[in-house]
């Protein structure tokens, strides 16, 4: 198995509502910035991973339109989508192609369009995938009432909403702490000229302003629905030494899927796992990322985090996961500044999920903006220390779907 | 809320829709009627692992961690305890649509009530069953609240015989 | 324990429908607009030279973007390349219908352009057709700035070359 190189990246700016592009044109975009960022001509790319979630979009095989707009003629081009760890997946896909040996330079890449849905947000994907329960639920006899109780967590935000109070009643993290990560993302957005939700010197309090949604949820705290693409160049150790005067390794990289963790299973049925905060399976990619990457003491040998955290619960709880704190400690930690852009262990100085969510696009994201980190070009965002080790996280799927990259600037 | 804001060209737009209702079935889940017909006797049935020996309420046909076929059933009490809460903002007209039609105006739900959704353990088992908190004030939830089933008047095998959880009285 | 007696389908209690707009994009917008003036625009790469209908932000064979200033009027008139006949059609729920006279579908190479375009022919037999024959553009009464403006092709007096050479004309 070969080394791998992340050796360009590309970027669209991620917003509500991108119409001035159609779909290719907007994937297009960030392939062809991700390209010339790497100085690789089209020509030259091998192999192409792409991937979304087409339903919420209504484009039911988008790589079939997109190949040839992204440089991808007479090349194979492998879709692959696993709900919100499809940015993820996608890298780990071209990863493998080249560390396999069969192809030199492959190109990856995640968008997502919710604005070409008529309805508001990821409604339009959630009513398909959610359909067929609510159908047997009615079928069984469900009341209207009882749908109605299970919506009012399916509005907010599904399981999250459920992850977050276990985690708050386990470690005594209280709502307050919530207000502070969401006002850190979209502060830390600001600086990101590539993000969705940008609010200068945002506070706490101007988020504990914001109306209740669901406890603990409220409406600031809850990730938008971004317009945006973004896509990666990875390339072999013989190319990523010729090429890229700072190439970017991955040097572990895990992925863990587990029983399925929404509210029930398909078809009705209940589910064995009964605190929503557990994910074994972030724990189980992290251990198993961090061994590939020689890495012993995350809290130590880490100096940047990318969590995947569409609600900021999910930044406490995943980084408690992945051993950078303490298991129950993280919201301590974040009230010490620990996590700020200059704090000891920054958690996602880009503004996260939280302010940028273009499902296919936001876990390829988190690879990206630690690559971003480690070369020093993360611009107004970048933080102050020398970034040697970084950590991506993706998570997804019925909420078991788990991807851990560690990134690195030496092998 | 002072988000920078950018404006970008609207440009024109093709529609289309997709009819989900009417171009798709789904098939009928004989596990979930399954325990609503045990709904109607007053038993919470579960279907056990002879693997890791979990009782998975409602039943299922695979245990999740450990794959077997769980094809053993178990009843669990009908008293357990709250192990998650989630409460709703106070309803208002207008705000939410289920399905297309305001839950205030069908009469499901009061002007400013507030619904509490809740995760519970029924003793025995070793999943969660999603439902509704009744009797009670939100302030008054809290995670290890012991709770009673409260069963429907008139029960006919549905899901809906079990209405919700109340507090236990002890 | 249990297993089914019987398999049973159902639909949706409530009609659901997933509506979608799609942007159509800069390039694709001029086209659409064009059409209202009863105009068909193209696009020339400048580095390969080929025609796109419609126009499009980036060439799919040497990946050059074209640019506003290589959008051109074509003429509206074509070669037919390939057509068929349909006698059925589907509904959106997945049923056939029985069409009372068959609709005719071509593969149209409009005069200069690189690509073709599939349109609906009218004004002709399914059996009169023959592939090489020139066509034509009908507009709709009434042109509104859609697709639909274009109404169909019919056959065209007079020849219109298979691959012309002849440049499309700049507006």
């Amino acid at each position: 198995m070969r080394n791998v190189a992340v050796i360009g990246c590309g970027q669209t700016k991620h917003s509500g509502k991108r119409r001035d592009v159609n779909l290719a044109e907007m994937v297009g975009d960030a392939v062809w910035n991700a390209l010339e960022d790497a100085g690789v001509a089209p020509e030259e790319v091998d192999a192409f991973t792409v991937g979304n979630m087409q339903g919420f979009g209504g484009v039911a095989q988008p790589e079939q339109w997109l190949a040839e707009w992204i440089g991808a003629s007479g090349k194979p081009v492998l879709r692959i989508t696993t709900g919100g760890s499809t940015g993820a997946s996608v890298v780990h896909g071209a990863y493998y192609a080249v560390a396999s040996g069969l192809y030199d330079i492959a190109v990856a890449t995640g968008w997502e369009k919710h604005s070409d849905s008529k309805e508001p947000g990821a409604t339009t994907g959630l009513t398909h995938v959610g359909l067929g329960n609510t159908v047997n639920q009615v079928n069984c006899g469900a009341s209207l009432r009882h749908l109605l109780s299970m919506m009012i967590v399916g509005a907010a935000a599904g399981v999250a909403c459920y992850q977050a109070m276990y985690y708050m009643h386990r470690s005594g993290c209280r709502i307050e702490h919530l207000d502070m990560v969401a006002a850190k993302d979209r502060r830390n957005a600001a600086k990101n000229k590539y993000a969705h939700l940008q609010w200068p010197g945002c506070t706490p309090e101007d988020i504990a302003r914001t109306e209740l949604v669901a406890y603990p949820f409220r409406f600031g705290h809850i990730c938008p629905a971004s317009d945006g693409a973004s896509a990666l160049v990875l390339a072999s150790e013989d190319v990523a030494r010729k090429r890229c005067p700072k190439p970017v390794w991955i040097r572990g990289l895990a992925a863990y899927s587990d029983e399925e963790n929404q509210i029930m299973s398909e078809g009705g049925g209940g589910i064995g796992i009964l605190d929503a905060s557990q994910q074994v399976g972030a724990t189980m990619s992290a251990i198993k990322a961090y061994r590939m990457a020689g890495i012993k003491d995350p809290r130590k040998e880490i100096d940047l985090a990318e969590l995947y955290q569409p609600f900021p619960s999910q930044e406490l709880i995943f980084a408690e996961r992945i051993g950078l704190f303490e298991e129950g400690k993280a919201w301590m930690a974040l009230e010490r500044g620990e996590t700020d852009i200059d704090g000891r262990m920054p958690c996602d100085v880009s503004g996260g999920v939280n302010a940028t969510n273009a499902i296919g696009s936001s876990a390829l994201q988190r690879i990206l903006e630690c690559a971003l980190q480690i070369r020093g070009k993360a611009e107004e965002h970048q933080v102050p220390k020398e970034v040697h080790h970084a950590v991506a996280t993706a998570w997804g799927g019925a909420t078991n779907y788990f991807a851990v990259t560690v990134l690195s600037d030496s092998l | 809320m002072p988000y920078i804001k950018e404006k970008r060209k609207e440009t024109l737009s093709l529609e289309g829709n997709w009819e989900i209702s009417a171009s798709t079935t789904w098939k009928d889940s004989p596990l979930l009627q399954e325990y609503a017909l045990g709904l109607k006797e007053k038993k919470i049935i579960g279907s056990l692992c002879p693997g890791c020996g979990k009782v998975i309420v409602p039943p299922r046909n695979i245990c999740g961690r450990c794959h077997r076929r769980m094809d053993e059933r178990a009843e669990v009490s009908d008293i357990g305890t709250v192990t998650c809460f989630v409460i709703s903002a106070p309803f208002e007209k207008g705000k939410m649509k289920l399905f297309g039609v305001d839950p205030v105006d069908l009469g499901l739900v009061k002007e400013g009530e507030r619904v509490i959704s809740v995760y519970v353990k029924f003793d025995g088992a070793d999943s969660n069953v999603d439902t509704e908190l009744v009797g009670a004030k939100p302030e008054e939830v809290y995670v290890g609240m012991r709770v009673k089933a409260v069963w429907a008047e008139n029960r006919g095998g549905k899901l809906s015989d079990l209405e919700a959880v109340e507090p236990l009285k002890e | 324990m249990s297993s089914p007696s019987k398999i049973v389908l159902t639909r949706a209690p409530l009609p659901v429908v997933a509506g979608f707009r799609w942007s159509v994009g800069e390039m694709m917008e001029r086209f659409i607009k064009a059409l209202a003036e009863r105009r068909i625009l193209g696009v020339r790469c400048p580095q390969c030279g080929y025609v796109y209908v419609p126009p499009r932000w980036r060439c799919g064979r040497c990946y050059a973007p074209p640019g506003e200033e290589n959008i051109a009027e074509l003429s509206g008139k074509g070669t037919l390349l390939s057509y068929t006949a349909a006698a059925v059609e589907i509904d959106g729920a997945g049923n056939f219908k029985e069409l009372s006279s068959p609709k005719t579908l071509g593969a149209i190479k409009l005069e200069g352009a690189g690509s073709t375009i599939f349109m609906p022919l009218g004004e002709v037999k399914p059996g009169d057709l023959k592939v090489g024959m020139a066509v034509e553009v009908v507009w709709r009464e009434e042109t509104k700035g859609e697709l639909a403006d274009i109404k169909y092709f019919k056959p065209a007096k007079g020849s219109a070359e298979i691959l012309s050479p002849k440049a499309p004309r700049r507006r």
